[in-house]
């Protein structure tokens, strides 16, 4: 069955160059109300299951989050339908209606009678919405003396317990301390568990590719691909490396803050493959080669070369070097490259940056670039931390 | 439409909260807090009384009771007008970003008022008592009829008024003024019997006039009002709230886009 239908959507926004909002205006100035239809979607058109969970995807002003404000059904289409079976909630603007001088409680329950919750249903839910909250005493003090930390986590509760059959979610997850953050992922498992369906507008691929039956990836007000997360986000990514790559990267920029060195022996450039193609946005586990072309401009002994990783919180994942790992380069070209080679590239989703440089044993520095690329990482498996670990589960009985 | 007045139903409890949170929040820090619904009403009354029984002089019988019931239910009718016509755009925040049923403000409103005149009408029965024009029984039953014509009449009034301000926010300040105005033209501080013959149709057009009359026969002259003013009084009330009803949904889908 169909929780949700789209049918040819279409919808324009009107871009007025300078708008008359008063009637004076609108009189006096009637030549001033020009203008522009910006078309957002332009025909779109999805069927959503009972229980399936959807990512929205799509650069900023793709017309994801449009698409999304079209099924809470605060704007309207100028062309064709939607089709929502249930009650929909959404977790779009939490909060809605909270009141400072009222207490906790009070606000449970005005927010939750926007949501089209009666009161009796509102009393049923209200103990388990507390305890979700974590506000424990905290529930009978106006809110206006809650932390802003407190505040969300009371709207979370709220919006979450409302027992949607359809549950619209904008950029999850911004809610509180990571505790609270997991614990509100955990409760949209559970949710999802029993049937929801669930649309989520994201940027966050990993939790889509987490959390998401299928990815919905719209560009320009039309659907480009659809399919699970798993084929839809390398595409997806694919399109945004190569808009990324037009994009100048800092080490062409010669400013010298990020590079230093005499440049005996010069980095000509630096390429990343992912098997065998240039690309900067790679599955974690695959194939993944660091390509530097160099150039001797003074024969200079004992050349090394290394690479460092860092992640983009500043974590320094991993760095080597040709001396660490005992590889002479005493034959080097005059031209040439060199490829650093990981079979499999273990790091976990995220954005890295990369560090080339050739230098001396003792440190001296022929020429090194920080930061010379970015690159991102992504996985279709959940696990978490820095790297993947090459692992495997046994199980043996004592007897 | 069936399915819409389900969904407004669905969404009792946030009229009820909403129309609680009005309640309670508006006179929220002001020392006699409740009380200005009495006082506020008593205030108007003392004015026009002095005014027009001492200084103007009209030739009626208890002025103050005259006046007071209607100005009353004029004051109910006149939120719809002033107040009402802002009730979309006050609540901007939440019509731009989340979704509900949004007939709920203009009801909301309305109801918020409503129980403001009903609590007013305490006042009124304790300066009826006073008076000693006593009570018609019979005719009282008329009273909630009236008062529902009214409610109909004031919900529809504020459809109008709420969703058009959106589009036009000068209707807010015109209000102001057409407020004043459509005071004047209700037989509210003058009797109908005063206006000119050749005006009295005009007037007639007005749908307050009707309800006013009635008000009046009910509780000032305490007898059964004529079924005509009842007839005409209930028909000007449902075309208008049917108009405003219309006039609501048809441009309410363009809330979010223009606020």
């Amino acid at each position: 069955m169909n929780a949700i239908i789209v049918e040819n959507l279409h919808k324009k926004f009107k871009v007025f160059y300078d708008k008359g909002q008063t009637f004076k205006e609108k009189l006096l100035f009637r030549n001033r109300n020009y203008y522009e239809n910006r078309w957002v979607l332009q025909g779109i058109s999805f069927d959503v299951l009972k229980g399936e969970a959807v990512g929205l995807i799509g650069e900023n002003g793709s017309g994801k989050s449009t698409m999304l404000k079209l099924l809470t059904r605060i704007i309207y289409p100028e062309q064709g339908k939607i089709v929502m079976n249930g009650r929909v909630s959404s977790l779009i603007e939490l909060g809605a209606g909270f009141h400072p001088d009222m207490s906790g409680r009070e606000n449970i329950y005005t927010n939750a009678s926007i949501f089209g919750l009666s009161r009796k249903e509102i009393d049923a839910r209200i103990a388990e919405v507390i305890e979700f909250s974590e506000l424990g005493e905290f529930i009978d003090t106006p809110v206006r003396t809650y932390s802003s930390g407190m505040y969300m986590r009371l709207a979370f509760s709220v919006a979450i317990n409302v027992d949607a059959d359809i549950l619209l979610i904008d950029e999850i997850l911004a809610v509180g301390d990571a505790s609270f953050q997991a614990k509100c992922f955990n409760k949209l498992r559970e949710i999802k568990r029993k049937g929801t369906t669930v649309v989520i507008v994201s940027h966050a691929l990993g939790q889509i590719e987490q959390f998401c039956d299928r990815a919905i990836w719209i560009d320009h007000g039309v659907i480009v691909a659809q399919g699970t997360p798993r084929e839809v986000i390398p595409q997806y990514l694919n399109f945004m490396g190569k808009k990324y790559d037009k994009t100048p990267e800092p080490a062409k920029s010669n400013d010298g803050e990020l590079r230093v060195g005499n440049r005996d022996i010069e980095i000509v450039e630096v390429r990343m493959l992912n098997d065998g193609k240039e690309s900067y946005n790679f599955m974690a586990g695959s194939r993944v080669e660091i390509e530097i072309s160099y150039k001797v401009n003074k024969i200079s002994e004992g050349s090394i070369f290394g690479i460092g990783i860092f992640r983009n919180d500043g974590v320094h994942c991993y760095g080597t070097n040709t001396f660490i790992d005992a590889i002479s380069t005493d034959e080097l070209a005059k031209q040439g490259k060199v490829r650093f080679v990981v079979e499999q590239f273990n790091l976990l989703p995220s954005e890295y940056t990369l560090d080339v440089a050739i230098h001396t044993e003792d440190g001296f520095f022929f020429d090194a670039i920080d930061k010379v690329k970015k690159f991102s990482v992504y996985s279709n498996i959940g696990d978490i931390g820095v790297t993947r670990l090459d692992h495997l589960w046994h199980f043996e009985s004592d007897k | 439409m069936i399915s819409k007045f389900k969904e407004i139903y669905l969404y009792r409890e946030m009229i009820a909260s909403l129309v609680r949170k009005d309640l309670r929040g508006r006179y929220k820090g002001s020392v006699l807090g409740f009380f200005w619904t009495f006082l506020n009403p008593l205030m108007q009354l003392l004015v026009y009384s002095l005014v027009f029984s001492i200084i103007v002089r009209v030739e009626v019988e208890k002025y103050y009771l005259f006046l007071f019931v209607a100005l009353i239910p004029w004051i109910f009718f006149s939120s719809a007008l002033t107040s009402g016509s802002g009730v979309i755009l006050n609540q901007k925040d939440m019509v731009k970003k989340i979704y509900f049923p949004r007939e709920v403000l203009p009801i909301a409103h309305a109801l918020t008022n409503f129980i403001n005149m009903l609590f007013s009408f305490i006042v009124v029965f304790i300066v009826i008592l006073i008076s000693g024009v006593g009570i018609n029984f019979i005719a009282l039953l008329y009273l909630p009829l009236i008062m529902l014509i009214e409610f109909t009449l004031v919900l529809g009034i504020t459809f109008l008024t709420s969703s058009i301000t959106v589009y036009m926010r000068d209707l807010e300040h015109i209000m102001t003024i057409l407020n004043m105005l459509w005071m004047y033209l209700t037989p509210i501080l003058y009797s109908i019997t005063m206006i000119p013959e050749v005006y009295l149709p005009y007037i007639q057009l007005n749908p307050m006039t009707a309800v006013i009359v009635a008000y009046r026969d009910i509780l000032y002259y305490a007898q059964v009002p004529h079924i005509q003013t009842l007839l005409s009084a209930v028909i000007m009330a449902v075309v208008v709230l049917v108009v405003g009803y219309l006039v609501f949904t048809k441009i309410q889908r363009y809330f979010a886009e223009e606020l």
